[in-house]
C-alpha cells in the first residue's frame, strides 16, 4: 500500500467514525460510562503505578526511589513462594476444570430426563461465596474433628495435619477449586456446545468418522471460541486467587494476593513491595490476556 | 448507501423531541447524577449527642451500661454498640481502614492493649493526658498503663486486662496421683503425659499455636518463663531473641509437639478452636485467657462448656523453667481509645471515663466476668465471692503480666513472630534458626523505628 492511501485509509477511519453523526451519538453516549470507568478504574490503578516507584507507607506519600521496591520485591521469599504457589495453583487447577468440565458438558449436552435439574444441580458448588466454602472445608480438614482429616490419615496418605503442610495445603486448596469451578466451566462450554449444529455430526457419522475423529476433528475445533473464553476467564480468576488461600490457609498459604494484602495492609514497613507485586500481577495479568487474544487467537468482537 | 442509510435513521423533521433527543437529554442526566452521588459519598461523625462506641465480643452487660451512660446524660448525649468481628487481627484491620479512610464515625474504641502505641503513632486516637492525670493512672494495674504510654503522653484508659493462664483438671490429676499444679514445664510435661495415659484422656495439654496474634502470647510466654527476652526493654532496646535463654524457651515450646504432650493440631488452634477440645474434656491442660473461666458449666446456646464444671478446673500461673524463677504471663486486655478525628471530643472523653469508674468495672466483673484494671477492686469481696477467678487470677495479673513488645511497628514484629513461632511448632524450623531468623528480621524492623 502507498503511503497516500494508507493516509487515506487512516484519515477515512476518523471520518468515519467521527463524521457520521449516528456513531458519533454512540461514542457520546458512551463517554459518561468511560469516564466514570476512567475515573473508578484507572485511575487507582495508575496511582498504584505510580506509589511504587516510591517509598510511601500508608499514611504519607514517599519520595522516588526508582525500581527499588521490585528489587525487594523480587528477593523476598515470601513473594517467591506466593509466585510458585499461584503458578501452580493457576495451571493445574484450570486444566483439571477444563478436563472435568468438558467432560460434563459433554455428557449433560445430549437431552435425557431430568437434564434442566442436572444442570441447576451441578451448579450448586459455584453458588456458594467462596469464603464460606473455605471455612466449611477448614473445618473439614481440622485435626479432630476434621473427617477428611481423618479418613486421609486413616488410610495413611498423610501423617500430618493438612493445615500445618504447604505442600499438602496447596494441594487441597488445587481440589477445592477445581470442585467449586468445574461447574462454571461446563456451564460455559456446554453453551458453546450447543451452538455445534447437528447436521454436521450426521455429515460426519455418514463420512464413517468414529467418536474420537468426531471429537478431536469436530467438536474441539468449533469449540475453540467458547474454550478460549472459559480458560481466560478461569486463569485469571485463578491467578488473582485471595479469599480461597486465605479463608482455608489462614496465612500458612501464600498467594500473591495475599502478599499484596499483607503488604498493604496489615505490615506497616512492606507497602513498597506489597505495591510492587499488585503492579507486577496487573501488568502479567494483561499480557496473559494478551497472550490469549493475540497468541491463540481468541476472538473479541463480532467484526473480524 | 452512506445516504440511504442517514435518511432512514436521521433526524425526522416538524417534531419536537425525537427518541434521539431524549436520549441525549436523559442520557446526560443520569451520568450527571451519577458523578454527583459518588463524590457526595463520605464524611463521617456520628453527629452531635451521638456517640458509637465500638467494641468485639460484646458482653450482655455492655447494653445495660450503655443505656445507664445514656439515661445518665439524657437528652445530651446517646451511645450505641457497634459490634466488631472477635478475631483479634479482623478486628484491627477493620479499625485501620476506618482511620485510613480518614477517621470513621466511630467516636471512642474498646481496643486491644498491643494497638495504642500503633494507633498512637499514626495519630489516629488521642492524647488523653489532660483527661487522664497521673494521680489517677497510680489507681490503675502498671502493666496496662505502661503499654499505652507513647512519648510520655498516655493515649488509652485502660479498662479490662488479661493474662495468660494454664487451666488444668483437678479430678483427673488426683486420679493420676497428682497433688497440685505443675511449677516447671518438665513437670507439665510429665504430668500431662501420665494424667492422659491413665485417665484416657485424648490430649495431655492445648494451646494456641496458629500463626496470628495470640501465637505470638503463647511463644512469648515460653521464652520469658525460660528467662529469655525479645527486646531487652518493653518499649525499645536491642533484640536479644538469639539469646541462648530464648532458645531453651522455644526448643520447650516445639518438645511440646515433638514428645507428644500437646497434637500437632495445636499449630492450627486459635481460642476457638483450642477451648472445645478442653470443653469436651479431651485435654489435662489449657493455657487460655482468664475469661474462660466464666464459660465452665454454662449452657451451649449462651457459649459455654455445660460438661466441665467449674469444680473440677484449677487455675495455675504459667510454669517456669527452673524452680524459683519468675513466672511471665502475656499481657492481654482492652482499652479505651478516643478517636483523634471524632466530632464529639468532649462527650468521648465522658464516655470512656464512665466505662472505666469503679461502679462500671465492678458490674462488668460482676456480671461479665471482665477482669478490672483498678487495683482496688482486687480487694473488693463482693467481686472474690462472685468471681472465683479474679481471687485465684489476681497473683498471675498483678505480678506476672508482661506485655509484649510496646513499639509504633509492632504490626510486622508481631508477623514476624507468630510466623517463626509456627514454624518452630510444626518442625519446619528448629528453634536456634528461628531465633536466628528473628534476631535479623526484628532488628531490621527496629532499625526503621527510629
Amino acid at each position: 500500500m502507498t503511503s497516500a492511501s494508507r493516509e487515506k485509509k487512516e484519515r477515512g477511519w476518523f471520518k468515519e467514525e467521527f463524521g457520521n453523526p449516528e456513531r458519533r451519538m454512540a461514542y457520546y453516549m458512551v463517554l459518561p460510562a468511560v469516564l466514570i470507568i476512567v475515573v473508578i478504574a484507572f485511575f487507582p490503578v495508575l496511582y498504584g503505578v505510580v506509589l511504587s516507584f516510591t517509598d510511601s507507607t500508608v499514611t504519607a506519600f514517599g519520595s522516588f526511589v526508582g525500581l527499588e521496591n521490585y528489587v525487594e520485591m523480587f528477593q523476598d521469599p515470601d513473594f517467591l513462594v506466593g509466585l510458585s504457589n499461584t503458578v501452580i495453583f493457576t495451571v493445574v487447577s484450570v486444566t483439571l476444570e477444563f478436563i472435568f468440565g468438558l467432560g460434563i458438558a459433554l455428557a449433560v449436552n445430549r437431552a435425557f430426563r431430568g437434564r434442566g435439574l442436572v444442570r441447576a444441580a451441578i451448579l450448586v458448588p459455584w453458588a456458594f461465596p467462596t469464603v464460606i466454602s473455605a471455612v466449611m472445608w477448614r473445618l473439614m480438614f481440622q485435626p479432630g474433628i476434621g473427617i477428611f482429616q481423618y479418613v486421609a490419615q486413616s488410610i495413611g496418605i498423610i501423617s500430618g495435619p493438612v493445615l500445618s503442610d504447604p505442600t499438602l495445603l496447596l494441594i487441597a486448596a488445587i481440589l477445592i477449586d477445581v470442585w467449586k469451578t468445574t461447574p462454571f466451566m461446563a456451564l460455559l462450554l456446554l453453551a458453546g456446545l450447543q451452538v455445534i449444529p447437528g447436521e454436521v455430526y450426521e455429515a460426519a457419522r455418514v463420512d464413517g468418522a468414529n467418536v474420537y475423529q468426531r471429537f478431536f476433528r469436530i467438536t474441539l475445533p468449533l469449540l475453540k471460541g467458547a474454550i478460549l473464553v472459559a480458560v481466560l476467564f478461569r486463569t485469571l480468576d485463578a491467578y488473582r486467587i485471595y479469599d480461597l488461600f486465605y479463608a482455608f490457609g489462614a496465612k500458612e498459604l501464600q498467594s500473591l494476593s495475599t502478599y499484596v494484602y499483607e503488604g498493604v495492609r496489615i505490615s506497616q514497613l512492606q507497602f513498597g513491595p506489597g505495591n510492587a507485586a499488585a503492579v507486577f500481577i496487573f501488568v502479567t495479568a494483561f499480557l496473559i490476556a494478551l497472550f490469549f487474544i493475540k497468541v491463540l487467537g481468541m476472538r473479541t468482537s463480532t467484526e473480524e | 448507501m452512506i445516504e440511504r442509510r442517514e435518511q432512514k435513521l436521521g433526524m425526522p423533521t416538524g417534531r419536537g423531541y425525537s427518541r434521539r433527543d431524549f436520549l441525549k437529554v436523559g442520557g446526560a442526566g443520569l451520568a450527571g447524577a451519577a458523578l454527583l452521588g459518588t463524590a457526595g459519598c463520605g464524611g463521617g461523625g456520628a453527629g452531635s449527642g451521638k456517640l458509637i462506641f465500638s467494641m468485639s465480643s460484646p458482653v450482655p452487660t455492655f447494653d445495660a451500661l450503655l443505656n445507664k451512660f445514656s439515661k445518665q446524660n439524657k437528652g445530651e448525649i446517646e451511645a450505641t454498640l457497634r459490634e466488631m468481628p472477635a478475631n483479634s487481627s479482623t478486628h484491627y484491620d477493620k479499625l485501620t481502614t476506618e482511620f485510613q479512610a480518614g477517621g470513621g464515625d466511630i467516636d471512642v474504641i474498646g481496643g486491644d492493649v498491643i494497638w495504642a502505641i500503633q494507633f498512637a503513632a499514626q495519630g489516629y486516637i488521642q492524647d488523653l493526658s489532660d483527661d487522664f492525670p497521673e494521680s489517677e493512672q497510680e489507681k490503675f494495674l502498671p502493666g496496662p498503663i505502661s503499654a499505652m504510654i507513647y512519648e510520655d503522653a498516655i493515649y488509652g484508659i485502660p479498662w479490662f486486662t488479661d493474662a495468660g493462664l494454664i487451666y488444668y483438671r483437678k479430678d483427673l490429676l488426683e486420679k493420676a496421683g497428682f497433688s497440685g499444679p505443675p511449677e516447671t514445664w518438665d513437670e507439665l510435661k510429665e504430668m500431662a503425659l501420665k494424667t492422659a495415659k491413665d485417665t484416657g484422656t485424648k490430649n495431655g495439654f492445648v494451646f494456641q499455636g496458629m500463626n496470628y496474634e495470640g501465637g505470638v502470647c503463647n511463644g512469648c510466654e515460653f521464652i520469658w518463663t525460660h528467662g529469655g527476652e525479645v527486646l531487652s526493654e518493653v518499649t525499645g532496646g536491642e533484640v536479644v531473641i538469639d539469646s541462648s535463654e530464648a532458645v531453651a524457651g522455644l526448643e520447650t515450646y516445639a518438645s511440646m509437639v515433638a514428645d507428644g504432650v500437646a497434637p500437632e493440631a495445636v499449630a492450627n488452634y486459635d481460642e476457638t478452636t483450642s477451648e472445645p477440645v478442653f470443653g469436651a474434656g479431651d485435654a489435662v491442660f489449657l493455657r487460655d485467657w482468664p475469661g474462660y473461666y466464666g464459660l465452665l458449666g454454662i449452657p451451649t446456646k449462651d457459649g459455654g462448656y455445660p460438661n466441665l464444671k467449674p469444680e473440677q478446673v484449677g487455675i495455675a500461673p504459667i510454669p517456669v523453667a527452673e524452680p524459683g524463677m519468675q513466672s511471665y504471663s502475656a499481657l492481654g486486655g482492652w482499652n479505651q481509645f478516643v478517636n483523634a478525628a471524632t466530632d464529639s471530643q468532649e462527650e468521648a472523653v465522658t464516655f470512656a471515663k464512665f466505662m472505666i469508674a469503679t461502679e462500671q468495672e465492678k458490674s462488668l466483673a460482676l456480671d461479665g466476668g471482665l477482669r478490672p484494671t483498678r487495683k482496688a477492686l482486687y480487694e473488693d469481696p463482693d467481686l472474690q465471692e462472685a468471681s472465683p477467678v479474679i481471687e485465684l487470677a489476681k497473683e498471675i495479673i498483678f505480678s506476672n503480666a508482661k506485655s509484649r513488645p510496646v513499639n509504633e511497628y509492632y504490626g510486622d514484629i508481631s508477623l514476624e513472630l507468630a510466623e517463626q513461632f509456627n514454624n518452630v511448632l510444626t518442625g519446619d524450623t528448629s528453634p536456634q534458626e528461628a531465633a536466628e531468623t528473628l534476631q535479623q528480621s526484628l532488628s531490621d524492623i527496629m532499625e526503621q523505628a527510629d
